[in-house]
């Protein structure tokens, strides 16, 4: 089985708007495409954003994205003139057969989605507090209201490029072992980018395809 | 054998079920997030809102229906679906086609005047077309086919299935089954990233009266879109989804743009003032009424509530001989012209006479712009129509009304029926008040030659007079009241005609006659009496010259009162009927009337030293 992987188109983003793009982005589009259990979907409106995205409202999982979340943020924070990464993995547990050499559970990924971000250096007196009423110069206003407009747009592109994906791509997909939230256990990897680290870790994972390591 | 067949007829049933279902799942996608409408019918839209609400939780307590289960996605309820549903596990798996249609309100279009007009059609009322009806205008000036959802399923000409199939027609329905899931999720989440969605929401979650709706309709065949309107529209197709025998096609044109074409101010829902509505008097203090009002809205037929801020100061405003606004049906004027004859014939008794010339003086006072022939409203006792109803072209500009009513003409002939009276007497076209003067000065003449002349006549006379009460009182009262017949309407022998005043002194017999002189001495005397009389009983016209005309001709009537005792009675009635007359004396015939009354008591010193 092959592991379909999905580069999303970059994004360049503000620190503020980490959090509403990568919920957006997560959950709307890839999540909710892989719960295919029984669910009752939720539409929720980004505050930054003239978008609508939809949760298949499982609790854990809103829990544990927004977990991914924070961990991302605060990587941003730690380097932040670094290319950030978050990588959505589909997996697959295989026959749990322990051998001599190891006896790790072995992950079959059949499918992998990698969000790439472009956190421009956070400001201070900015509005990391995007949604107060700031009064702000009127040019910068004007740009930021541009910027804002070309994210969106980007955004709206970047959904729709994962609805082709998941359109194009159903023969790879496994039979469905949960009928309750997401149907396909997965995991969520952070990383950031140096130049040669961050290549390294590609050139492995296309090396270990259908094996991957797990990041920290 | 038997259960292979038995296999593949329940997998091919599985799989058809699973098509028409497919169908029905996603006409509920597409019209729960563009079917703005909510139906009484198992519906409510609290469980839109709250399920529109971030709070609600997907996995909440409430039960899954059945059809919920269907592709494991529990959808809210969509009446308009679910009516098209029914009809359409008929259709045997036909093309199904959706449009979404923009209604647009016109740009003139008055919320605060609201009501729908034509042109705006609510998505309840064309949420369903059948297959037939295409005659629908979808490219209409207020509407526009914003999206087109296109559903098939195209079955493959060999869809038999054989043996080497069997296993993928076992897993076809379950894999089918699975990629339609697949696909309604992905259609889940398109339909909410298209333009479109965002015009459902500003309807759906707004207050405000938007100036755009959103209507659909679920047609199996469809005109197709021109090259033009498809280079303005773009394409997304979902990847179709294979079947043992054919596969799901899903696509949708859609128009980017529509968030501009949708996008207006819209109209909150808040009372407004208008100061100046349609049919108040300070939008048109002016304005005519059209014919089909008549006589609840005109001015001049307005109740009484409303007469005196309508019909009064479009009475003043308006000019009889500058277009004044005219009655609202000539028949109305007419009529009411005749109801004011009718009142004011039914007027009081003679005494009032003495009352009218104060009021119809206070009339011409009032309204010195006018010609003397409107009266004022002031003492309208009738609510008759104002004067407003001027007809132009008639003769009632000649006459002269006591009442609210419509001008009514003076025949001039009857005035001139009078044998005595001379040409330059009759009453000319114009004021009757000029001719009223002249008319009594020429009736004291008159009456003076006459009781000259034909002294006997004067008993004669008085049987003449008063042989025909009703006649002069009726006289009197057309006079007071209608003046159609002229100012006087009197027997020619009760007329003095002043104007003959050389007339008076031409005696029929020598002067030095006893006799004569006697009989002239008396009839003199009781011209002088009677004018004396006849002064004394005119009202004052002026207040200026009130005093005057009652101080000059006091020395004057006391010393002809003694004299002209005995022919009083005989004068009585003509002086009555002078004095009503007089009622319409102007200052300036008052003083005609005391130079005479001067020249006569000259007259009568030069007989008393004769003597």
């Amino acid at each position: 089985m092959n592991c379909e992987i999905c580069q999303l188109k970059e994004l360049d983003v503000e620190h503020f708007e980490i959090h509403e793009v990568l919920r957006c982005k997560i959950l709307h589009t890839i999540l909710f495409h892989r719960a295919l259990g029984l669910v009752r979907p939720k539409d929720i409106d980004l505050e930054l954003f003239e978008i609508t995205y939809v949760q298949c409202g499982d609790v854990e999982l809103e829990r544990k994205v927004d977990e991914k979340i924070d961990q991302f943020l605060d990587r941003v924070d730690k380097h932040p003139n670094k290319k950030n990464q978050i990588c959505l993995s589909f997996y697959e547990v295989k026959n749990k057969q322990p051998t001599w050499f190891t006896n790790k559970v072995e992950r079959l990924y059949w499918e992998q989605w990698y969000i790439n971000l472009n956190v421009a250096p956070h400001q201070k007196g900015h509005s990391g507090k995007s949604t107060s009423s700031k009064i702000v110069v009127d040019p910068e206003a004007e740009e930021r209201t541009v910027r804002r407009a070309a994210l969106e747009a980007s955004l709206r592109d970047v959904l729709f490029q994962i609805i082709r994906f998941v359109n194009e791509k159903k023969d790879h997909i496994p039979p469905i072992p949960n009928l309750e939230g997401v149907s396909f256990p997965y995991e969520i990897t952070i990383s950031s980018s140096s130049d040669s680290a961050f290549g390294m870790e590609m050139f492995k994972r296309m090396l270990q395809t259908g094996h991957p390591t797990m990041l920290s | 054998m038997a259960s292979y067949h038995g296999n593949t007829h329940s997998e091919r049933a599985k799989m058809e079920q699973i098509i028409t279902e497919f169908f029905a799942k996603s006409l509920h996608i597409i019209l729960e997030s563009r079917c703005p409408y909510v139906s009484s019918r198992n519906y409510s839209g609290e469980q839109v809102l709250s399920s529109l609400s971030p709070s609600s939780s997907s996995s909440s307590s409430s039960s899954f229906r059945p059809r919920d289960k269907w592709f494991n996605l529990a959808l809210r309820d969509c009446p308009a679906a679910l009516e098209n549903i029914d009809f359409w596990r008929q259709s045997n798996l036909e093309p199904m086609i959706v449009d979404v249609i923009l209604m647009q309100r016109p740009i003139d279009w008055d919320p605060l005047n609201f009501s729908p007009k034509t042109g705006f059609v609510s998505g309840k009322e064309r949420h369903y077309y059948g297959s037939d009806n295409e005659e629908f205008g979808c490219e209409g000036r207020n509407e526009r086919i914003i999206e087109r959802w296109v559903l098939q399923y195209e079955s493959k000409k060999n869809g038999g299935s054989t043996g080497s199939k069997k296993r993928s027609n076992c897993t076809s329905s379950h894999a089918l089954y699975k990629k339609s899931i697949l696909l309604l999720r992905s259609l889940y989440a398109t339909v909410r990233l298209l333009p479109a969605y965002k015009l459902f929401r500003d309807l759906t979650s707004s207050a405000h009266i938007r100036m755009y709706n959103l209507a659909h309709r679920v047609l199996s065949f469809v005109e197709p879109f021109t090259r033009r309107e498809e280079a303005d529209m773009q394409r997304f197709v979902f990847t179709p989804v294979d079947a043992s025998c054919g596969r799901l096609c899903l696509s949708v044109l859609y128009r980017s743009s529509v968030v501009d074409m949708g996008s207006d101010p819209s109209t909150p829902l808040s009372p407004q003032f208008i100061p100046e509505y349609v049919g108040s008097p300070m939008a048109e203090p002016l304005k005519r009424f059209p014919s089909g009002f008549v006589s609840q809205s005109s001015p001049s037929s307005s109740p009484f509530g409303r007469r005196h801020s309508w019909s009064y100061d479009l009475y003043r405003a308006s000019q009889p001989s500058a277009n004044p606004s005219p009655s609202p049906s000539p028949t109305y004027s007419d009529s009411h012209a005749s109801l004011a004859k009718q009142r004011c014939r039914r007027l009081p008794p003679p005494s009032l006479p003495h009352h009218l010339p104060d009021e119809t003086l206070i009339a011409y006072m009032k309204t010195p712009s006018y010609d003397e022939y409107w009266p004022s409203p002031v003492f309208s006792p009738s609510p008759s129509p104002s004067p407003p109803t001027y007809v132009p072209n008639s003769h009632t500009s000649k006459a002269l009304l006591r009442c609210e009513s419509a001008p009514v003409s003076i025949p001039v002939t009857k005035l001139s029926s009078m044998p005595s009276l001379p040409n330059k007497q009759l009453m000319p076209p114009s004021p009757p008040l000029k001719a009223t003067l002249l008319t009594a000065a020429e009736n004291i003449a008159h009456l003076l030659s006459f009781s000259k002349d034909k002294p006997h006549q004067i008993s004669g006379a008085r049987p003449s007079v008063n042989s025909s009460p009703s006649k002069s009182f009726s006289s009197r009262l057309s006079f007071q009241d209608d003046y159609d017949d002229g100012p006087f309407v009197v027997e020619d022998d009760e007329i003095l005609y002043p104007s003959s005043r050389s007339g008076l002194f031409e005696l029929p017999g020598h002067p030095n006659e006893p006799g004569g002189t006697l009989f002239v001495k008396r009839s003199q005397d009781a011209a002088v009496g009677a004018l004396v009389r006849m002064l004394k009983k005119a009202p004052p016209l002026h207040q200026d010259l009130q005093g005057s005309t009652l101080q000059t001709p006091t020395n004057s009537i006391k010393d002809t009162t003694e004299i002209s005792e005995e022919p009083r009675v005989q004068q009585s009635s003509a002086s009555n009927i002078v004095s009503s007359g007089l009622g319409l004396v102007t200052s300036k015939t008052t003083a005609n009337a005391l130079e005479e009354l001067h020249g006569y008591r000259k007259m009568k010193d030069s007989f008393l030293k004769l003597k």
